[in-house]
């Protein structure tokens, strides 16, 4: 008893440093964080609820929800989020397919295949401006190499910025070429990682080949295609760097994805407390779907 | 139920070649195990049969059928992975029914056949649960519900206790022979263990080097190995070498000059020569061949008693107890029958692999 009550104040102390350590530690990181992480974000949800002081830059007269009221009357943040969702349900399955078949493909080991990983990873470490501007050039109706061997067989000449339908493939096609790899690197790694005498027993129960991806190697991928569609959900509902780089949200409206619609009602018309709210809708809605598409996943996945 | 016959198999990997010609055949309803260090091409071999592995030459046949070239599922077999390979999405039931669902076995036919295999693995209570929920041995025992369900010619084990402990080790292991005895299923069992390969199998083929070193029943191979390498690969603890050359008839003269007096002289003839004995058929007399104890471990059954003979480590095994002392000097002696005499070849480490 009495030897626990003279070692208790020693362990005290000790905890006491240690805990000092460790926050020192990480109060860098902390600072950092608050900086560029919370402050914004609070910046935001401030000038979301104030009229904007241009003087000051900030916030200024407390207005309540009068700003969110506007953006929700106002059809063009509807239409852009409906354009945001055409482009979302297009351009992602899209994505995933390809990158996944592609990895399922080059997997099987033949000359040339470190070559043809070096390639894919091209289109990741463009700028996505740029990749915007080379697709430009090659889609141009006129000077575009696409419209020419399209022609070459007797198609066209397609108009890829001007129809409003072709506008939003284009977006998709961009995206598509940009982000197909970056799934193909993850797929492979997860492809890599299964375990190899699965399908050695799947081969001796006798599954083919369509039975053996249906049934053996699609089950083993689900949480990282999971977490991939997550990954790119995520990317594709901020995306606004390409479409300003190619259509510029046009023609019309219809390639204007919800976050082109949110910069330029703030740094073309000047409407920072009505943007600010519409970003807040939006974060609370993509955080909303992930989390109902997260736990269905995973509901999906212990049941099966 | 079926014969396999192996003829004059080899496998290469490029300009690598892992064995070098097996022929081997398994008759109807046989066990046989494949024992060996890691590298000597059992799981090769055994995947050459499952059909997992290409064959770079030779010829296989299941039955009257040649198989060689055929894909796994057109051979009939089932295997039984180190690692379970359980199909980790799938419940025990779906696991075990996988391979008849692929063949179109009507649902009733694979529900009956799969709570039949069940019934005799002792898994009913477990069929509806995911690989996961299962302890090692469970699992063990669905990888190999899986096998039986299908009711194939030929049974294929790739060292398939290696990942339980000791004790389920020992469990599992009656339960694989019980099955065999009760299915009279063709197996082949592929072991890096002696003892699991003593223990199940009506022939146990010892590989070293990618080819056959020897094979035979179990207590043949222990009486009479034919090589140090079968010597030192059956038996546990391993058996004791002298290498020495021999002096008038039956004097075995160590490196270091020291002479044991042999109890028979070398049949062969031979002047070079490797000596050995197992522990356990040292014994212990107030003559013969002089050791110093250095350990005495006593289990209750039996005491190993480790010594210095010539400065080189020996083991002794002696059935119950003995008043033996750690620093005591010993006498041993070894009945002229129970002595091997072998050509001269390098002692494999094998004693060291038994358990990891």
């Amino acid at each position: 008893m009495s030897k626990d009550t003279s070692k208790a104040p020693r362990r005290g102390r000790t905890q006491w440093g240690d805990l000092a350590v460790r926050w020192s530690f990480m109060l860098p990181t902390i600072v950092l964080l608050i900086l560029v992480l919370a402050y914004p974000i609070w910046y935001t949800i401030e000038i979301s609820f104030s009229s904007f002081d241009m003087m000051t830059f900030g916030a200024g007269e407390w207005v309540g929800w009068e700003n969110y009221a506007w953006v929700v009357d106002d059809y063009r943040f509807w239409e852009s989020l409906w354009v945001t969702l055409v482009y979302l349900i297009w351009a992602l399955p899209i994505q995933i397919i390809l990158g996944f078949g592609i990895a399922y493909m080059i997997n099987a080991p033949w000359r040339g295949r470190g070559l043809l990983r070096a390639l894919f990873i091209i289109p990741m470490v463009v700028a996505p401006v740029v990749a915007g501007g080379i697709w430009r050039m090659l889609l141009d109706p006129i000077w575009g190499v696409i419209n020419w061997v399209f022609g070459l067989v007797g198609l066209g000449p397609f108009d890829w910025f001007g129809d409003p339908n072709l506008a939003m493939a284009t977006i998709v096609i961009i995206d598509t070429w940009r982000w197909t790899p970056f799934i193909v690197l993850i797929a492979t790694a997860a492809l890599l990682a299964l375990p190899r005498d699965v399908f050695e027993a799947a081969k001796i129960d006798g599954a083919g080949r369509w039975a053996t991806l249906w049934s053996v190697a699609l089950p083993l991928l689900a949480p990282v295609i999971a977490a991939t569609f997550v990954i790119r959900w995520l990317g594709a509902v901020k995306m606004f760097d390409i479409v300003l780089a190619s259509t510029l949200g046009g023609p019309g409206k219809s390639t204007s994805v919800i976050n082109l619609f949110i910069y330029e009602e703030a740094f073309r018309s000047l409407n920072f407390a009505e943007s600010a709210a519409m970003a807040m809708i939006v974060l609370v809605l993509t955080m909303l779907l992930t989390g109902v598409f997260l736990i269905g996943s995973r509901k999906l996945e212990t049941m099966h | 139920m079926s014969t396999l016959d192996i003829k004059d198999v080899h496998k290469a990997y490029g300009s690598v070649q892992v064995i070098h010609g097996i022929t081997l055949n398994i008759k109807d309803g046989e066990f046989v195990a494949l024992v060996g260090p890691s590298g000597c091409g059992k799981s090769t071999l055994l995947r050459m049969i499952a059909g997992l592995e290409e064959v770079t030459q030779g010829e296989i046949d299941i039955g009257e059928r040649e198989v060689t070239d055929l894909p796994p599922k057109a051979r009939d077999i089932a295997m039984v992975f180190q690692n379970y390979a359980l199909y980790p999405h799938m419940t025990v039931r779906d696991n075990m029914g996988f391979a008849l669902k692929q063949r179109r076995t009507p649902k009733s036919e694979i529900r009956q056949r799969v709570d039949e295999a069940a019934k005799i693995l002792g898994l009913e209570d477990l069929l509806t649960r995911k690989p996961r929920a299962l302890s090692g041995g469970q699992r063990q025992r669905v990888a190999m519900g899986r096998a039986i369900v299908r009711n194939p010619n030929v049974f294929l084990f790739d060292e398939p206790l290696s990942n339980l402990d000791a004790k389920l080790r020992v469990q599992m292991r009656s339960e694989i022979k019980e099955l065999h005895q009760r299915l009279g299923t063709t197996t082949v069992y592929v072991t890096h263990d002696q003892i699991e390969a003593m223990t199940l199998a009506d022939r146990v083929v010892v590989m070293n080097g990618g080819v056959i070193e020897q094979e035979g029943p179990p207590l043949e191979l222990y009486d009479h190995p034919k090589s140090v390498f079968v010597a030192a690969f059956i038996g546990s603890p391993p058996m004791n070498f002298f290498e020495g050359t021999v002096e008038q008839g039956n004097v075995l003269r160590l490196e270091d000059g020291t002479q044991l007096q042999l109890p028979v002289s070398d049949p062969k003839g031979r002047t070079e020569i490797t000596v050995g004995v197992r522990p356990e058929h040292f014994e212990l007399a107030d003559t013969g061949w002089p050791a110093t104890v250095s350990v005495v471990e006593a289990t209750g059954s039996e005491t190993q008693i480790t010594a210095r003979l010539a400065g080189k480590m020996i083991r002794v095994l002696v059935r119950g107890r003995t008043d033996v002392q750690a620093g005591q000097d010993i006498h041993l002696t070894v009945k002229p029958e129970l002595i091997h005499m072998f050509d001269p070849a390098p002692i494999p480490d094998v004693a060291l692999e038994e358990d990891h």
